[in-house]
């Protein structure tokens, strides 16, 4: 547009322009300000600047002092403090973030299988809205654990001093696994004592070395349990691992039927062998004589027949 | 439970058939047979590596675990040299194809060419079947009952919104990209890294914007100066007063599944970017991107496309602030209370000086 005019006059008209916005900014903004105030022309004025053609016969004016002490204290924006503001929980999804860089930098380092990582008490999710305070959804608190529990099985020799640093952020106060109870000792008569509870019995099982007898509350095993099958079961422990003639076995046990009072006893008795040959463990578990069974019977509630069952509908 | 008590309830006869097998075994049991090694953690550390005497203080701190773990870690990086020697033999691949390069290294708006859409399979749209009419000027043809998007198109519109985005950038605008797909998180997290912007690859909460009070009212905000460096002495009154932010602009990569977010964006007038596949509705958005939104390599060259064009704003206006100008409103120029209270606190610094 410029170059199709004649020159002269198009140059002339350029610096007429321009010094006349200038002159009306300086005098505008004689205070020295200390960065340009945006206004609304403030843009093309700017435009005009870099624009202008300077000449030696024009006076160039010098762009007004800037006071870089003021400027930067002098707020200008006001902004979210982290990159995930808009997703309503920009904490959480910032230790998301955080731990998954993490797992992609370390993810080439050797990992031992869960059993063998050391034991963490992370944070409930309770606990957790409760520090980051934010609410957060329990599968999403989920997918974190499952990356904290990745982390966690990297190997412990090999563990980078930043990730045993991140994970500690998300490890709930007060070590829980750090207390544990000290293993039951055989007392000084060779006893070992178990207890256990099935249903509503429970039993308290005293284990000497000897050779075979039971006694069920002062009972033989077939006077206390006639059933065969609650025979079976009380002594499972001892048949399983081929002990039944190697010990002795007394038996205080309470309450409940008889099929209950028997799987107390297993699990007592268990629990007594766990004491003389800890190295049972596995094939305890393996036959069931370990894990705990934890059902009661439910209560009946009012309004109900029984515990869920409801009252016969009657038309009137 | 225990599991022998299934046989042993289903027959009497089974049941009798297992006491004779104990009568067995318990007459053979003098010897037991069961054997329970006794399992002990034996870590043999493969190599000690010759450590170097220790003096004074590192005396104290070089215990066993440390020597294991130093013993390991050799190993571990033996391990890894002699595998990139073993890698580095056979062929000499000449610029292959990273999937990665995408997320590590995204293009420049500069870089946009037809060759780069098309090999990131932004022409694919839909069955001919789904197609909305209003993007029939961004449709080439039909092939295989699939629409193809015209690439020239792509480009000058992907080039556009580079524009916007780098200019609201430069302005001191925040650039909310959103990305909800699956797949999609890597290329948002990194456009909003790369732009200073903010990002969002899980749900959209409806309303953040309309009733932002409730919803973002605990996230934490911040003043910062026109270098973007933080000024605490404001966070009180922040705390008190500051109304929830909204975004300057919306980058939005899948707009089909957020039409919330744009009607929430249209409600507020924030200006929204989408890329628009041949059955999205193109008016939704302000500055529309015909191209594929269910690639993920598609959607990540967008991604990154915009992602770049907002770092190259954000590195001009640090630069204009570092020469002291500030091209955009600042928090002094408003005219509400929590400019007026923050221009309060300015002054009483002044005065205290």
């Amino acid at each position: 547009m410029a170059r199709q005019s004649p020159r002269g006059v198009v140059h002339a008209m350029q610096s007429v322009r321009s010094t006349t916005s200038l002159r009306a900014f300086l005098s505008q903004r004689s205070a020295a300000p200390a960065y340009i105030i945006p206004g609304a022309s403030l843009s093309t004025r700017t435009q005009q600047w870099k624009n202008a053609r300077g000449y030696a016969t024009e006076v160039q004016p010098a762009a007004p002092e800037i006071d870089f002490a003021k400027f930067h204290t002098q707020p200008t924006r006001i902004i979210p403090r982290s990159p995930a503001y808009f997703s309503g929980s920009p904490k959480f999804i910032d230790h998301l973030l955080r731990l998954e860089d993490i797992l992609a930098k370390y993810v080439s380092l050797p990992t031992v299988s869960a059993a063998e990582a050391p034991r963490k008490a992370w944070f409930k999710l309770p606990q957790f809205r409760d520090v980051v305070g934010e609410p957060i959804a329990t599968k999403k608190y989920k997918g974190l654990l499952k990356l904290l529990q990745r982390l966690n099985r990297i190997d412990p020799n090999l563990m980078p001093k930043a990730v045993r640093l991140s994970l500690d952020d998300f490890i709930r106060p007060g070590n829980p696994y750090g207390n544990k109870p000290a293993p039951a000792t055989v007392d000084n008569l060779g006893r070992a004592r178990g207890k256990g509870k099935r249903k509503a019995s429970s039993a308290v099982v005293h284990l000497v070395e000897g050779n075979g007898e039971v006694l069920v509350n002062g009972k033989t095993l077939v006077e206390a349990f006639p059933r065969v099958h609650d025979r079976e079961s009380a002594t499972w422990a001892l048949r399983c691992t081929a002990r039944l003639d190697k010990y002795n076995v007394w038996v205080a046990v309470r309450g409940g039927g008889t099929t209950g009072q028997a799987e107390a006893i297993t699990l007592a008795l268990g629990r007594a062998l766990m004491v003389h040959e800890p190295a049972l463990k596995p094939t305890l578990r393996k036959a069931g004589v370990i894990t705990v069974d934890r059902r009661r019977v439910e209560r009946k509630k009012p309004g109900h027949v029984k515990a869920r069952k409801m009252p016969t509908w009657v038309k009137r | 439970m225990i599991v022998r008590h299934l046989c042993v309830r289903q027959s009497r006869q089974l049941f009798a058939l297992n006491r004779q097998a104990y009568n067995l075994r318990r007459f053979s049991s003098v010897e037991t047979p069961t054997s329970t090694p006794i399992e002990t953690a034996a870590q043999t550390p493969t190599e000690e590596p010759v450590i170097p005497v220790p003096t004074g203080d590192a005396l104290q701190f070089s215990t066993a675990a440390q020597s294991m773990r130093r013993a390991a870690y050799k190993v571990f990086k033996q391990k890894e040299t002699r595998r990139s020697q073993f890698q580095r033999l056979g062929t000499d691949l000449s610029k292959p194809y990273n999937p990665e390069d995408i997320i590590t290294n995204p293009p420049h708006p500069r870089d946009i060419t037809l060759e780069l859409l098309l090999a990131a399979q932004t022409h694919l749209g839909h069955s001919t079947s789904r197609w909305n009419p209003q993007n029939s000027r961004y449709i080439f043809g039909i092939r295989d009952n699939i629409h193809i998007i015209s690439l020239d198109v792509t480009a000058a519109y992907l080039r556009r919104a580079a524009r916007v985005v780098e200019e609201v950038a430069a302005r001191g605008g925040l650039i909310l990209f959103v990305g909800t797909r699956d797949g999609q998180k890597r290329s948002v997290v990194r456009a909003a890294e790369l732009a200073g912007g903010y990002h969002i690859f899980e749900r959209w909460i409806p309303g953040s914007l309309t009733n932002g009070e409730q919803i973002l009212g605990h996230c934490e905000m911040k003043v910062v100066n026109a270098l973007d460096e933080e000024l605490p002495q404001f966070n009180g009154t922040l705390k008190e007063q500051a109304a929830a932010l909204k975004p300057d602009l919306v980058v939005c990569l899948n707009p089909i599944e957020n039409v919330v977010l744009l009607h929430e964006c249209g409600l507020n007038s924030v200006p929204t970017i989408g890329i628009i596949d041949t059955d999205a509705d193109p008016t939704r958005v302000t500055y529309p991107i015909p191209a594929n939104d269910d690639s993920l390599r598609s959607a990540g060259v967008i991604a990154g496309v915009l992602g770049r064009a907002g770092q190259a704003g954000q590195s001009r206006r640090l630069r204009e602030a570092k020469l002291g100008n500030v091209e955009y409103r600042t928090v002094l120029d408003r005219s509400d209370t929590l400019g007026t209270s923050i221009a309060e606190i300015v002054d009483e610094g002044k005065k205290r000086r």
